[in-house]
């Protein structure tokens, strides 16, 4: 009986064996799933449809990739079911946020840190920015904190939820200008904390520099500053935090791209990695991205890599204070 | 009201208050404590009700609902063990449309009227089964793109 | 009129095709269990990609409008409700077709969203400014307050004891707590890592309602006496009409409330089926019928789900903000061509905005012309064995539920929550509070959490929930209701179950 059962085995090694060993080489035979942990229609879920139409094209993988929502807690949801449950056999990637998904593993009660997940390229970055109604008696990012100064704790301020990178911005405002303020985050992401802001529920709010672009376009809000390092071409107009006089890095940036599980084939991983970026730079992608306000930053596997490592040791560094 | 309907109201009465009180302690004890307060909320109206439901039960004061009888409960038996086999086994080990056909194919067998000895009966069923299964790879795998777990055959 | 200057548009053969496919696709997806609008709708958005701004929006419009009614085929014919806009439609609607008049019941359904959907659409041309300053009324501290009324009509939704209600909608509320916290990003209650990401909403939808009408039909053994359980008369659409205008009470309430829900950021098309079916049970002179296959509650239901999907994208056209994750949708759709909703979209994008409303209203037409099509086919599908529709039936929710996220987890939290609603239901407990408690939750728990840092940083909780004339007025119509239920408890007779309420009303008429 055990001689049978080996001799099965070693014919269905024989049988699987070679199959395995040139199985990558076709890679992808079917289509491609990418999980996005933000609802239909969100900033994330909006981009990773558009940056991937082009995946079914035979110079890109000559496969489509059909997006899935997996929606709740900020990202949570989503990536604790990909670092936990997806299949690592290259049919299911996911669209990440940084710092989002960064900060929450920090904080702690997920299962994923940067050691799950395997980057393979980075497609775009949308800066923080400070939002005010458009009939605001704030100006400047001084007029603000001059308020926040004499009302402690009583500046309301309003964003996508806890440790997603308007948290991250909203922290990093406390403690460069040396105040208490009271961040409201908002269960329905960022479409929800920029209504707050428009209906006047809060004074002010935290927001997607691409969502804020097209609110200030419709004349509903004032944009006071900008959480990055240089002022962004889409809003050349708005100074930087720093321009204004807090010190304040690009460790809210949020950027987005596509990961792996950890365990995928490393020939799939070099695969896409290679193929990926392409399709960021397709020049119908581009179009498109451009005109829907959302600025792009393409970075291959190796940035990326190098990029989650400093955005790990900042985050740990700033949230280490809390 | 007979005494059949009545002790199987204080049965599931009994498990929906276990499970008021269950929760409510655990949303009083758990950290950290500000992730639960609207938990304590609704747990403990849950668990007053349900205790009030057990007690009327209790005293056979329950007048909606009418049980489940013991014919009924035979009749649904094999067809409740093929549902629980299906879905909480078949459909991932075997694939959702393999699993999809057998189950499909048992259910229609056991429930239809007709007599199991002639052969028109058997064709019947196993046309309605391929239909079915069709549609359903017409609709969800051709259509809507969606790869379901795939074991055996498809 | 501007509308009616672009209405030529809507004609011209690319667009009438586009709109067409549209709302013939959008009636399948619809009645497809497990698939929302939502979905439908951002599965159709690689398709404009290819196409003009002005095309792809009409194949969305009309993709939108015939998802919503589509639902209610699969809400009528096999209970199954497609999205939660057609829950309501299942209480009445099904108990029709198990009593041979599924057809009837579909050409009321398509009716009244048409009356339902053209009186949406037509606010949203005519009071578009009024209706943006409306939807900004609304804080946390009002959307609190609203899941509060949402609960409280859960005691007299669909059930026959105030108390059983009651405690069925605390059911769905705790299991609305269930996984991470949306706010702190707490676990909460992981007591299976199927529910690790929490419930999701169409899973449960489909199990707390399919499941245990596949478990009665069990019961029902290899009987062979008339156990079909639709067995279609036909019926005349001409009596269809006469008995969607004989309905005005209903039909007027279905509609405004459907507008008026269809308009609060974040509510919307969920529970407007709901609210307007119990409203329009409290106002009507037969209000015992319902729940036994009354016509009212399906037009009521099905009117209310089509009149708020114009007013909901009131605050995407107007403030360039979604209220609601289909409008979600709709605005990546019109972003990737490089229009931004606003204020000036109009005077910028005449004739894009004013061709998709325009291919709205059209498309709401040509989706009851398909329908009451589809409600004559329905007729012809006569004598479905109970075997069968068992079979069919799990086999779909199956299917259905592991289709929203490719997740095995759903399918088996359909099936429990299945299993567990048919012991309930035996028990007198109903389904529809339940989930009506699983969609509240999470409103009423992040409204109040906010509403409350709010409040903290500001004025004060008592000052914040309790002042207002807008918080005045929904905690006046919070009391009222409660008041009505605890009324209905005392005052009314009850009957014993919802099957001996319908076999009650089968032996009156």
């Amino acid at each position: 009986m055990r001689k049978w059962i080996a001799g099965a085995a070693l014919a269905l090694a024989a049988m699987t064996g070679p199959a395995l060993a040139d199985g990558h080489a076709s890679y992808p035979e079917r289509p491609i799933m990418m999980m996005v942990s933000y609802g239909a229609g969100g900033a994330t879920d909006f981009q990773a449809r558009i940056v991937t139409m082009t995946a079914g094209n035979e110079d890109a993988l000559g496969m489509p990739i059909a997006i899935l929502n997996r929606p709740g807690a900020g990202g949570r949801v989503g990536w604790n079911w990909f670092a936990t449950e997806a299949e690592a056999d290259g049919y299911t990637l996911a669209a990440y946020n940084v710092p989002h998904f960064i900060a929450q593993s920090i904080e702690g009660g997920v299962s994923y840190s940067t050691d799950d997940f395997e980057p393979i390229a980075n497609w775009g970055a949308d800066p923080a920015v400070f939002v005010v109604g458009a009939d605001s008696e704030f100006d400047s990012m001084a007029d603000v904190v001059a308020y926040a100064k004499e009302n402690p704790g009583g500046l309301t301020f309003s964003g996508a939820g806890l440790f997603v990178g308007h948290h991250i911005a909203a922290l990093q405002l406390e403690k460069a200008a040396g105040v208490k303020l009271a961040y409201i985050p908002n269960n329905a992401g960022g479409a929800g904390a920029m209504r707050a802001v428009i209906a006047g529920e809060v004074l002010g709010g935290v927001n997607n520099l691409s969502d804020a672009f097209r609110a200030q376009a419709a004349g509903n809000v004032k944009i006071l500053g900008v959480f990055d390092l240089e002022r962004n071409a889409f809003l050349p107009d708005v100074p930087t935090m720093k321009e204004q006089g807090f010190d304040i890095d690009n460790a809210s940036v949020n950027f987005r791209g596509v990961m792996v599980p950890k365990g995928t084939p490393q020939e799939v991983i070099d695969r896409l990695a290679e193929v990926v970026p392409t399709m960021f730079e397709n020049k119908r992608v581009q179009s498109r991205m451009e005109a829907g306000g959302s600025p792009m930053a393409i970075m291959t596997r190796d940035e990326v890599i190098e990029m989650w490592a400093a955005r790990q040791a900042t985050l740990e560094e700033l949230l280490a204070g809390l | 009201m007979t005494s059949l309907p009545r002790s199987q109201h204080i049965i599931a009465s009994g498990l929906i208050a276990a499970v008021g009180v269950t929760i409510a302690y655990i949303s009083y004890t758990q950290e950290p404590a500000e992730a639960y307060v609207f938990p304590r909320l609704i747990s403990s109206v849950f668990a007053v009700l349900a205790i009030w439901t057990f007690v009327k039960a209790v005293l056979g004061r329950t007048k909606v609902g009418n049980g489940i009888s013991g014919d009924a409960m035979l009749k649904m038996a094999p067809g409740l063990v093929v549902t629980l086999v299906y879905v909480f086994w078949a459909a991932k080990a075997l694939g959702f449309y393999t699993a999809t056909t057998i189950a499909f194919f048992i259910l229609v067998s056991l429930y239809d009227p007709a007599p199991h000895t002639q052969l028109k009966t058997w064709v019947k069923r196993i046309a309605i089964t391929a239909g079915f299964m069709l549609v359903m790879y017409g609709l969800f795998a051709q259509l809507l793109n969606v790869f379901t777990p795939r074991e055996t055959l498809f | 009129m501007d509308f009616l200057f672009y209405m030529g548009d809507v004609f011209t053969p690319i667009n009438f095709g586009l709109l067409l496919l549209g709302t013939i696709g959008g009636l399948i997806l619809g009645a497809t269990p497990g698939l929302s609008p939502t979905m439908a709708v951002a599965l159709l958005i690689p398709f404009t990609f290819q196409l003009e701004p002005q095309q792809g929006l009409i194949l969305l419009g009309a993709a939108y409008t015939s998802t919503v009614a589509g639902g209610a085929v699969s809400a009528i014919l096999l209970k199954i409700p497609g999205a939660p806009a057609n829950i309501a439609t299942t209480l009445d609607g099904h108990t029709m077709a198990t009593k041979g008049e599924g057809a009837k019941a579909l050409q009321l359904s398509f009716l009244a969203s048409a009356v339902g959907g053209l009186f949406g659409v037509f606010l949203l041309i005519f009071l578009t400014p009024v209706l943006a300053q409306w939807a900004l009324a609304f804080g946390p501290s009002h959307l609190f307050w609203l899941a509060i009324l949402g609960v409280t009509v859960i005691g007299t939704l669909d059930s026959s004891s105030v108390v059983k209600g009651l405690l069925a909608g605390c059911i769905g509320l705790w299991l609305a707590t269930i996984g991470f916290d949306d706010i702190m990003g707490a676990q909460r209650f992981i007591f299976h890592p199927s529910v690790s990401g929490g419930i999701n909403v169409i899973p449960a939808l489909i199990g707390l309602f399919a499941i245990p009408q596949v478990i009665t039909m069990f019961t029902k053994g290899r009987s062979s006496d008339d156990a079909e359980i639709i067995s279609v008369k036909r019926h005349p659409i001409r009596l269809a009409f006469v008995e969607v205008l004989r309905r005005k009470t209903a039909l007027f309430i279905g509609t405004i409330t459907g507008t008026i829900i269809g308009l609060i950021p974040g509510v919307g098309g969920q529970i407007a089926g709901l609210v307007a079916y119990d409203q329009s049970k409290k106002f009507s002179r037969e209000s015992e019928k319902f729940g036994t296959g009354h016509s009212e509650g399906v037009i009521a239901a099905e009117s209310a789900n089509n009149a708020m999907v114009g007013p909901s994208l009131v605050p995407l056209l107007t403030l360039s903000i979604p209220g609601s994750p289909t409008a979600a949708v709709l605005l990546g759709g019109l972003l990737i061509h490089g229009i931004f909703p606003g204020p000036d979209l109009f005077m910028n994008y005449p004739q894009v905005a004013w061709t998709f409303i325009d291919s709205m209203l059209i498309g709401q037409i040509l989706m009851c012309i398909f329908g009451l099509y589809i409600a004559g086919l329905a007729a012809r599908v006569a004598r479905v064995p109970h075997a069968v529709m068992a079979a069919v039936v799990l086999g779909l929710a199956v299917f259905g539920s592991y289709s929203v996220q490719n997740s095995m987890g759903d399918v088996y939290v359909m099936a429990s929550l299945g299993v567990g609603m048919y012991f309930l239901e035996r028990f007198g407990f109903s389904a529809a509070p339940l989930v009506l408690g699983l969609i509240l939750g999470p409103i009423a728990e992040a409204n109040f959490i906010q509403g409350s840092m709010i409040a903290n940083a500001t004025v004060g909780m008592g000052s914040y929930f309790f002042t207002g004339w807008l918080n005045w007025l929904l905690i006046l119509i919070v009391l009222a209701s409660v008041s009505y239920s605890i009324w209905m408890e005392v005052a009314q007779r009850r009957y014993t179950t919802k099957d001996d309420a319908v076999a009650k009303e089968e032996a009156m008429s």
